[in-house]
């Protein structure tokens, strides 16, 4: 179990949450990049033995989204949402 | 187990769904109407029979007995709000049920995973949750907790709660 810090309601519960996924890179000009930076934009998820960024919605909460750093090795939440919606 | 505790189905509120910032609303609406803006997250302010909750960032529930709908509505006129605010009347979405007794703390916590302890959910905290895996809204009454679901729900969720106390 893991406690989502949510920037309006504080610590809960992560059965309150959906999970968003991980945070993608930014969308390159697919006319200004390479085929393969392209592919691997499109289809390689983030997926690290470590600190990974993702974000979370407190859909059976306040409705934010929020954006945490989980280790995967640990479920640690090392860094907590800086941003509020 | 058995629990000391009993739960009923509650007739409907008046409730509408406010969305904006606090001086949109007010701007619109009118201080009068209102009770004072709940500042802090998760809590409510009641005046005059009319409960106003902070569910989440710029947005906020209006609740009241069934009686006041209509004046309520006429206050909001939620058809004419400008752009900057949302006004929706949802007194008919939601089912509440009361759960009172010594173990109502125990009942809601089978289905509910927020800390209900008083310095975690004080006594004017509401918040929306989950309740037996389904979107619920929680806050205190006389003597244990009144816990809102949207209303289709609401059969299942006696079902739930008669489990949980035979
Ligand atoms: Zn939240």
């Amino acid at each position: 179990m893991m406690l989502i810090p949510c920037p309006f309601c504080g610590h809960r519960n992560e059965s309150e949450f959906t999970y968003g996924g991980p945070v993608k890179p930014d969308r390159p000009d697919p006319n200004a990049t390479s085929d393969e930076d392209w592919v691997e934009y499109l289809t390689t998820v983030p997926n690290p033995f470590g600190p990974v960024q993702e974000r979370w919605w407190h859909a059976r909460g306040c409705g934010t989204w929020l954006t945490i750093w989980r280790d995967t090795r640990t479920h640690d939440i090392v860094e907590g949402p800086s941003d509020a919606e | 187990m058995s629990y000391d505790a009993a739960f009923e189905r509650l007739p409907i509120n008046a409730c509408f769904d406010l969305k904006g910032t606090e001086s949109a609303l007010v701007e619109w609406i009118g201080a009068e109407v209102l009770p004072d803006f709940p500042a802090e997250a998760n809590c409510c302010r009641k005046a005059d029979g009319v409960s106003l909750e902070h569910v989440g960032p710029r947005h906020w529930l209006l609740q009241a007995d069934i009686d006041r709908e209509d004046d309520l509505n006429g206050a909001l006129r939620p058809h004419e709000a400008p752009a900057e605010v949302s006004i929706v009347r949802i007194s008919d979405t939601m089912t509440t049920f009361r759960i009172t007794g010594t173990d109502a703390a125990h009942v809601l916590a089978i289905g509910c995973p927020l800390d209900l302890h008083e310095a975690a959910f004080p006594e004017d905290a509401v918040s929306f949750t989950e309740f037996f895996g389904q979107t619920a809204l929680a806050r205190h009454c006389v003597g244990g907790f009144d816990v809102s679901v949207e209303q289709s729900f609401g059969d299942m969720m006696e079902d739930y709660l008669k489990r949980a106390l035979r």
